[in-house]
């Protein structure tokens, strides 16, 4: 149970460390990698270097105390003996003087008095005790620890103790001069080691996150639809073989795209011709109804008064004149055909005319209240196409309002606003819920999304159940058409 | 009595030797000459001086409306009386402001056409009677607003503006920082103090107030 908890604790630290480490990019991991390991290798050596430097130095110091103090004893035995204290004097100052180093030096007769010492000003206290060698003894060295560093202090027994004891103090202090030196040396290596890892590293990091750095904006460009962006292959490792991948890939898409937009322009083209070919077709026949069909019955008509004019006789006007009564029918109804086909008031005299008339007509059929606006239009032309594709969305936007809407108003705005004709057909009606349409089934709003597409408009519908509908039909207006077509004189007729 | 000479323009023979036929049994009216192109009928009205020129709309090579003014200008005394199919009030409306002086429809030539002509030769004016209702919604009453712009909140003017302007529920309320909800209602409630009752109705409004101007 313990265990678990310590796992599961080692997993969290795990998880915390990986938060940081896996958030730096890759440049700062490869730096921190190199850094880490010159600085660990540089300290690691420093502090080894630094130990066995000490210990060696220190055996060397303590061997030479050893040498002084045994060459000191050598040389006082008979200066001793003989009790020459001046001599012995001059001895330990001649040693002195010889050994940089030697911070003290003094002679002890078998009496246990100091007889010479190399003190000026007095003996200090306690050091007389700090090292007591017996006389079977051959030396005996205590590293002393004094207010001017380590002293390695060694006595000899002089003439095997008979005469007394020789004692010299050697300081270390060079040791450490030494220590410190070799270690900075050792850190100044280091630092200029990592200067040199970390330049490295930098051009490796930078070699190696090149490539995926030139991966991921071609990868981003194709996530954003440019296909047309390719990676250079920098090495023949696995990010080159990465590069390749993602550069026949790119080629793949760009193929795809460019056929889906050749097939999508073949297809704007053809229904284009479609729609076109229909209107010359309504066309046509709307005229060929006016100007034969209907010139002929007009004659027919005339013909007929002129009949009953000539003739008294009752009977016979009569039934001329139920003919006629046939015959204004006939005219009246091929007339209101050939305007369902086509009316001859949007060749003529324009969009605004004939949305009018259309909109006469309509409220006239359905009762239905509906407004009418257009701020912009004042009976100037637009792009022909433009004009017989607003009129059909607009006759089947508000086919859609008497059909489905069972509203009171309707209401049509058509106005101009940066460059862009807007076509706004709202009603109160009951409304329904646009994301329920189906693409690809009925005609009506999907032919208006259609038609305002082929001539780069788009349509927006805002509709709610219950809350009334309101179509937005929004196309761009090239300057130069909209001037052309403004100053164009209106004409009647074929 | 006097006899009033008359001139016909019109691209169907059929049709002009019918009208022949009927107006010639007129004790006052005489069919001097026919036409059926503006051309040959500018022309004939030149040389002939018609009394009055009976024009259909749509003529061989053109407009009929496009020759009225030739016309006139061949023949200053001449009446010109339109006949045609076209029962919109649009062309009526390009017609009298060519210069002609009455509009017949054809499929009503028969019961109308004579009186027509007598009233235009009079120096009346003559319009089918189902046009002049239309051509005379216009002058019609409009119901004036309930309470005036300045009564409306800042924020339901704001709103009526940019509807006005033909802007999105939601570009507005993305525009304004409001919901589309809110839009909605402060839209209904402009519209009811204006005594409006449709968005085109609203622009209409905007438009005799001035308020389009680019804010
Ligand atoms: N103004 C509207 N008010 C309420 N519902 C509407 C309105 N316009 C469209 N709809 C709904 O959207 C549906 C789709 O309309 P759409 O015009 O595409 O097809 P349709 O009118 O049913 O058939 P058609 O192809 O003959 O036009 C309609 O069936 C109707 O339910
Ligand atoms: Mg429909």
């Amino acid at each position: 149970m313990n265990t678990m908890r310590v796992s599961h604790r080692l997993k969290r630290w795990a998880t915390a460390i990986w938060q940081v480490i896996g958030a730096v990019n890759i440049r700062a991991k490869i730096l921190g990698i190199v850094l880490g390991l010159v600085v660990l290798m540089g300290v690691a050596a420093t502090i080894e270097v630094r130990l066995l430097l000490d210990q060696t130095l220190t055996t060397q110091a303590r061997e030479h105390s050893v040498a002084v103090a045994r060459d000191v004893a050598a040389r006082a035995t008979d200066l001793t003996l003989m009790r020459d204290y001046y001599g012995l004097f001059r001895l330990l100052r001649d040693t002195q003087a010889n050994n940089p180093d030697l911070r003290y030096a003094f002679v002890i007769d078998s009496e246990g008095a100091i007889i010479a010492h190399t003190f000026g000003a007095g003996f200090p206290a306690g050091l007389y005790d700090a090292n007591i060698v017996t006389s079977n003894e051959h030396h005996r060295s205590v590293l002393l620890a004094t207010d001017e560093g380590d002293v390695w202090d060694t006595a000899v027994p002089i003439f095997d103790g008979r005469a007394g004891v020789a004692r010299v103090g050697l300081s270390l202090a060079a040791r450490e001069q030494t220590v410190a030196a070799v270690t900075s040396q050792l850190l100044i290596t280091t630092i200029m080691a990592a200067a040199i890892g970390i330049t490295a590293a930098a051009l490796l990091t930078w070699i190696l996150t090149r490539p995926i750095l030139q991966l991921v904006e071609l990868t981003k460009a194709v996530t954003g639809g440019d296909f047309s962006r390719r990676a250079q292959r920098w090495a023949d490792d696995e990010i080159g073989a990465l590069t390749d991948a993602l550069n026949a890939m790119s080629d793949a898409l760009a193929q795809a795209e460019r056929e889906r937009a050749e097939r999508e322009q073949m297809r704007a083209q053809y229904v284009t011709r479609i729609i076109a070919a229909q209107e010359e077709e309504r066309k046509r026949i709307a005229r060929e109804l006016h100007d034969s069909t209907s010139q002929a019955l007009t004659s027919l008509l005339i013909g007929l008064r002129s009949l009953a004019d000539r003739h008294r006789s009752p009977d016979l006007r009569r039934q001329v004149d139920d003919l006629r009564g046939i015959v204004g029918q006939v005219l009246h109804d091929l007339h209101a055909l050939a305007r369902q086909l086509r009316p001859s008031v949007l060749d003529d005299l324009g969009l605004a005319a004939a949305i009018q008339r259309y909109v006469a007509d309509c409220r006239a059929r359905s009762g239905l209240t509906i407004d009418l606006a257009m701020p912009d239009l004042n009976g100037e032309r637009l792009d022909p196409a433009l004009e017989t594709a607003l009129y059909r969305i607009v006759q089947e936007a508000l086919t859609n309002v008497i059909r489905h809407a069972h509203a009171t108003t309707a209401s049509i705005v058509i106005e101009r606003r940066d460059g862009r004709l807007r076509a706004i057909i709202e009603d109160n009606g009951c409304g329904f819920d646009p994301a329920a349409l189906r693409g690809d089934g009925d005609l009506g709003l999907n032919g208006i999304r259609e038609r305002a597409a082929l001539l780069n408009g788009h349509l927006i519908i805002e509709s709610a159940p219950g809350n009334g509908t309101t179509l937005y039909v929004e196309f761009p207006l090239l300057a130069s058409a909209e001037e052309s077509y403004a100053c164009e004189p209106y004409s009647v007729g074929r | 009595m006097p006899v009033n000479r008359i001139l016909l323009v019109d691209d169907h023979a059929v049709l002009r030797a019918g009208l022949r036929l009927l107006l010639d049994a007129q004790s006052d009216l005489h069919v001097v000459g026919e036409a059926e192109d503006s051309r040959t009928a500018a022309m004939q009205v030149a040389a002939l001086q018609p009394d009055l020129i009976l024009l259909d709309l749509s003529l061989t090579n053109g407009s009929g409306l496009a020759a009225i003014p030739s016309l006139r200008a061949a023949a200053p005394h001449a009446r010109i009386l339109v006949l045609t199919m076209h029962d919109d009030e649009g062309y009526v409306r390009q017609a009298l402001a060519a210069g002609a002086h009455g509009y017949v429809l054809k499929r009503a030539a028969d019961a109308e056409l004579i009186a027509a002509i007598r009233a235009v030769l009079r120096g009346e004016m003559y319009i089918h009677p189902a046009l002049t209702r239309r051509l005379l919604e216009d002058l019609l009453p409009q119901t004036p607003p309930v309470s005036p712009w300045e009564s409306l909140s800042e924020r339901e003017r704001e709103v009526l503006a940019l509807v006005a302007r033909g802007y999105t529920a939601a570009e507005i309320a993305a525009q304004l920082n409001l919901s589309p909800k809110t839009v909605e209602t402060y839209r209904t409630r402009g519209m009811e103090k204006l005594g409006l009752r449709s968005r085109a109705a609203l622009v209409q409004f905007a438009l005799d107030h001035n308020l389009l101007t680019p804010a």
